[in-house]
């Protein structure tokens, strides 16, 4: 059964390609693909009848064994057969919807199918048992609310693209028990949003078009993540054929409710206790477990008189640099201990480096040094003569500090006042 | 400003289209220029704007208001950048070059490290050629005093060793505390005291730093030029420390703590002892040996109603360890210290944790159920652990030699928790951690945790804290050895390609590990290859690696291309054996590598060079095998070389193989012999005949 199943859905998914690629450039392809086996059983693997049953009955099993669990598989059997009527009025639903979707704007036939749709339902359910209704209950809530909305929504062309797919789609995905339901619930007001917005623009497909691109990037991340779970679907399928099969046909447990992961993971019970264990402990890291809780956290330190680095200290940074690796590894890394050193130039250039007393010397103290050689030098003659040369020259010398400037000149004065006799002999 | 020249300026503004660098008249002077341009420019900035709106409201997508305002430009603030900015930013942007040597080779291309020897001993002698001009300069002072540099670099001047103040003082003390002159020290501190010259307690205290931390010993006299050729890092404020460092490190294993030392003597005449001098005190007896008069000294504290500092707390868990037996003892009174801490507000720090970790590691199995707790606390009181602190826990968890069953959590925990952050060196055990993950990594068989660890070790600074060019080589061969067991060849080449030997040579241990993998992997083509690394890596006179080579070589049967690069690489290995190195001779031959390396010849079809080979049997007295010479003498018949095949089985017979008689019955059979070739062979019968 499970091999004639998974031939089905081979099948059936050649099947969509076709009739994806027949019918609409569709927004929503993608996001239908991974409900595609699904919904396009009966519309496309028509001549399969018996496969698109054991589909259903799968389907059933999903469905009875989480939502609810009380049923008997007897009444399984049952229910497929109406959810095969079911279907067979979706099928029809389909087949308008084609229709629908190539006329596009042909809103007001759609609203009517709306119903039609789940009247169909009713009507097939109102022949069986009355344990039945209860899932006949629930699809018919479905529809419900897929049938409530329509009317909310301000009719956009827009929405002729989208609704009806989507009603399809939600309808399938809440029989299937794997679908979300937040998806089917956001996008129509989301759409209607879009298109009300579209509308106060004149150029308004092409604003509407390009709005909705937009919202697609941003439920691009849902999408990925339900293909991921379409095409899981042989897993889940898988899973749910060994869940039948290890109860049989007797009660489904709340056990066998657990084996059945929503998100596509499947089938749970191999990973055992030992892999739970594992999650927890990962879970819990060392690095957080208690502490020896002898100081407080927000502790204050008395603050002890430093006196600069000690002895220790210094051991302790040399100990580091000892012990770690300190080779440049390539020519900058050795300018910068160069640099570090003081042997090489400081970048940024700075003309300036290494004259920082002179800094904030003005610079006319520099040149203009005659106020130095007022009082104790001849006002004129050769002396004034030749000091007026030395402080020419003192002034053009950038070697000199304005301090050794001065000492130079004081050396003159004090020389010049040891010869003073010897110069009043020569000037007399 | 001129009259004219504004009322020729102001009407411009109304002109929009006016660009800002309108020429302006070139008598107009500067002021009114930046008033044109200023207002030039205003202009053009809300004409822009206003185009800016209304193209704004074009876009129906778009229906905010166009958020920037005519405000002013704020102009940065002036950044000022540290000196090695520009340095450090052309740095980052340098990537390691895998077909490169270290940079500090790259200057001379004679000079590049082939092998590991050559590695070592061009690094080292780099560093002793510094040493050595170093040790000049300060020996000799007096000659290189000219100072040449503009500015002046204080670095490359000598240092002055003698102490220059002569007279007996305060001064003179500090001077020669800080000279590290211990003796010279205590004698002046001495004289001081007869002199009745009062010191202050600072110094006192910085005189017992010194006495406690040299052990009461003159540091070893610094200028012994071969006792520093290690590589000398630079510490610029403290150039004597390093000096100190290898004597040191060969001293502290003679130097102990001597009863009533200099430090203890000048410690009792002190009036009022400090918490200063209590520390100096245990740190120095901790430091030497003395555990237990480390504790009663921290008695003698609390008895004088001091109070600690952490610096003490943390010599004395270091000596805990050592005063108590018993594994629990040990850690109550570890946590009996960090709760007098607490209650004298001490605030521990990193070394703290870290000393707490190393002395759990002593503590058997107590270690593996505190030591998570003790980083907790750390943690609460926001000490990040270093990497020194996951090493000793890792050394906690993981004991040498002891099997580990199911404690690769922590590895991975510890892995979880470092990696991708870098980290600085804040203790000097720091430097182990790598090596020691990557022990575990080689003992659990863990590739996974140790391209973790391999990849922070890329991270930021982290390479610096692989430690030096020795643990590098231990840490490389760890990761190669696990390479080799677990990874396939490609990958493994892949990383031996980038590893080698640009920063790591391997050792003859690693090749064979090497050739083992390529023999599990099937990729024995790659032999001729390795060979030329084994060759340039100087691990060619091995002689079990050598002979390894040949048996992988010989052992089975390849397409002939690979068979010819084989009977290449096979020749070169005989030229190793045959010329030796200076005379001598390095590898000696065996039956075994003779018979195998022929056999490569021979599947080569190097039938001549096979057949020299051949001849060095009876040169180095081995003899072949019967194996070897069937082969041969199948090889000489494809050839149809009837006088080799003769040749052959007179060989055979000179070394009286009981296979002769069946080689000549083969040679006899399969070759078309002439007379006298057949006379010779029914002699050659006969003679084994006999001999048997």
């Amino acid at each position: 059964m499970y091999r004639r199943l998974l031939i089905n859905i081979y099948q059936v998914r050649h099947g969509f390609i076709h009739t994806q690629n027949t019918r609409l450039p569709s927004t929503k392809c993608k996001e239908r693909e991974s409900f595609a086996p699904v919904i396009w059983a009966p519309c496309t693997a028509r001549p399969l009848g018996t496969s698109s049953i054991s589909f259903n009955e799968n389907k059933e099993s999903s469905t009875s064994l989480s939502e609810d669990k009380e049923k008997r598989p007897e009444e399984n059997e049952a229910k497929e057969e109406v959810n095969t009527d079911g279907q067979k009025s979706t099928e029809m639903n389909e087949c308008t919807e084609i229709s629908n979707a190539t006329l596009a704007s042909q809103l007001e036939t759609e609203t009517v199918d709306r119903p039609e749709d789940s009247k169909q339902v009713e009507k097939t359910k109102s022949g069986k048992e009355s344990l039945l209704e209860l899932l006949g209950a629930m699809k018919v809530e479905v529809t419900t609310v897929r049938k409530i909305r329509p009317s909310k929504t301000p009719r956009m062309s827009a929405r002729a693209d989208q609704e009806p797919m989507e009603s399809t789609h939600s309808m399938f995905q809440h029989a299937t028990a794997e679908g979300s339901q937040q998806h089917g619930t956001l996008n129509p007001a989301l759409v209607a949003a879009v298109s009300a917005a579209a509308s106060t623009l004149p150029n308004r497909h092409q604003a509407e078009s390009e709005l909705l691109k937009q919202l697609r990037k941003h439920e691009a991340v849902p999408d990925t993540q339900r293909r991921a779970d379409g095409q899981n679907i042989g897993h889940i399928i898988a899973d749910m054929k060994v869940g039948r099969r290890t109860n049989g046909r007797s009660n489904a447990s709340p056990t066998s409710h657990i084996r059945f992961d929503d998100d596509g993971k499947g089938y749970t019970q191999d990973r055992g206790i030992t892999g739970e264990l594992d999650a927890v402990r990962r879970r819990r890291s060392p690095f957080t477990s208690k502490r020896l809780n002898i100081f407080t956290a927000g502790m204050e330190q008395d603050t002890l008189s430093d006196l600069g680095p000690t002895l220790w200290d210094i051991d302790l940074a040399n100990q580091i640099v000892q012990a770690t690796n300190q080779t440049p590894r390539n020519g900058f890394e050795e300018m910068i201990q160069w640099t570090k050193d003081g042997k090489l130039w400081q970048y940024p250039i700075n003309n300036e480096a290494g004259l920082e007393e002179e800094a904030s010397v003005p610079f006319h103290e520099h040149v203009f040094l005659e106020k130095h050689l007022d009082e104790s030098f001849p006002r004129q003659g050769p002396v004034r003569h030749f000091m007026e040369l030395v402080i020419t020259g003192l002034a053009k010398n950038h070697q000199l500090t304005v301090q050794q400037k001065k000492e130079h000149i004081d050396w003159f004065r004090d020389y010049f006042r040891q010869k003073d006799d010897v110069l009043k002999e020569a000037e007399a | 400003m001129d009259q004219s020249q504004l009322a020729m300026v102001v009407p411009r503004r109304y002109l929009l289209s006016e660009p800002p660098s309108a020429p302006v008249m070139a008598s107009s002077c500067s002021q009114a220029l930046r008033h044109h341009v200023c207002k030039s420019s205003r202009i053009l900035r809300i004409h822009l704007q206003k185009s800016y709106r209304s193209f704004a409201l074009n876009s129906a997508a778009d229906q905010q208001p166009a958020v920037s305002s005519p405000e002013e430009i704020v102009i940065p603030k002036k950044k000022t950048w540290s000196k090695e900015a520009v340095l450090q930013a052309l740095a980052s942007a340098v990537k390691r070059d895998p077909t490169a040597s270290d940079s500090r080779f790259q200057d001379d291309p004679y000079l590049t490290p082939k092998t590991s020897s050559e590695f070592k001993l061009f690094s080292l002698s780099q560093e002793s050629g510094r040493n050595a001009a170093k040790y000049f300069i300060n020996t000799y002072p007096k000659y290189f005093q000219k100072d040449y540099a503009q500015p002046h670099i204080p670095c490359l001047m000598p240092e002055t060793l003698e102490a220059q103040i002569e007279e007996a003082s305060e001064a003179a003390l500090i001077e020669r505390i800080r000279m590290r002159k211990v003796k010279a020290a205590v004698d002046l501190y001495d004289q001081l005291l007869q002199a009745g010259t009062s010191v202050s307690l600072d110094v006192t205290n910085q005189l017992l730093d010194l006495i406690c931390f040299c052990g009461d010993h003159d540091p070893a006299q610094e200028n012994v030029p071969e006792q520093r050729n290690e590589e000398t890092e630079d510490v610029q404020d403290e150039p004597q420390a390093k000096k100190g460092r290898a004597p040191k490190a060969s001293g502290l294993l003679k130097a102990t703590w001597k009863e009533n030392n200099n430090a203890e003597r000048i410690f009792a005449l002190l009036s009022e002892p400090n918490t200063h001098s209590y520390s100096a005190l245990i740190r120095g007896m901790v430091k030497y040996g003395a555990y237990s008069k480390a504790f009663s000294t921290y008695t003698d504290l609390l008895n004088n109603r001091l109070k600690a500092d952490v610096q003490t707390f943390n010599a004395l868990i270091i000596a805990a360890p050592e005063v108590k037996e018993k594994y629990n003892e040990k850690w109550e009174l570890i946590v009996d210290l960090l709760k007098q801490m607490a209650e004298q507000k001490v605030k521990p720090n990193l070394l703290t944790l870290n000393a707490v970790l190393k002395a759990l590691r002593r503590c058997g199995t107590l270690g593996k159920s505190q030591a998570f707790p003790v980083i907790s606390e750390m943690k609460a009181l926001s000490i990040d652990p270093s990497l020194a602190s996951y090493n000793h826990l890792l050394t906690i968890f993981y004991k040498t030699g002891a099997t580990i069953q199911g404690q690769t959590d922590i590895l991975q925990e510890v892995m979880n928790e470092v990696s991708g952050k870098s980290f600085t060196a804040q203790d000097p055990d720091d430097a182990q951690f790598f090596i020691t993950a990557m022990r575990i990594c080689l003992d659990t068989k863990d590739m996974e945790q140790a391209y973790r660890v391999h990849e922070l070790l890329g991270v930021g600074e982290n390479w610096r804290l692989l430690g030096n060019d020795f643990q590098q080589n231990i840490y490389y061969a760890r990761f190669f050895s696990l390479l080799c067991m677990m990874e396939n060849i490609d990958v493994m080449l892949k990383w031996y390609r980038d590893l080698v030997p640009s920063v790591y040579y391997p050792s003859s241990n690693i090749m064979r590990d090497l050739l083992q993998a390529l023999d599990t992997d099937n990729r024995l083509d790659l032999i001729p290859q390795i060979w030329k690394d084994i060759k340039q890596l100087g691990h060619a006179n091995r002689q079990n690696l050598v002979e390894e080579l040949l048996i992988l070589m010989a052992r089975e049967k390849h397409n002939q291309e690979v068979q010819e690069s084989f009977a290449e690489c096979a020749l070169d290995i005989k030229k190793i054996y045959d010329t030796g190195d200076r005379g001598k001779v390095l590898l000696s031959w065996t039956a075994g590598s003779l018979s195998d390396l022929i056999s490569v010849l021979l599947a080569a079809h190097r039938r001549q060079d096979a057949w020299e080979m051949l001849k060095l049997f009876k040169t180095h007295n081995r003899v072949p095998s019967e194996e070897l010479l069937n082969r041969f003498l199948t090889c000489v018949k494809e050839a149809g070389e009837v006088n080799q095949a003769v040749e052959l089985v007179q060989i055979s017979a000179g070394f009286c193989l009981p296979e002769t008689p069946k080689l000549i019955q083969r040679v006899q059979q399969e070759f078309e012999l002439t007379e006298q070739q057949r006379n010779m062979l029914s002699d050659l019968e006969i003679q084994t005949f006999n001999s048997d």
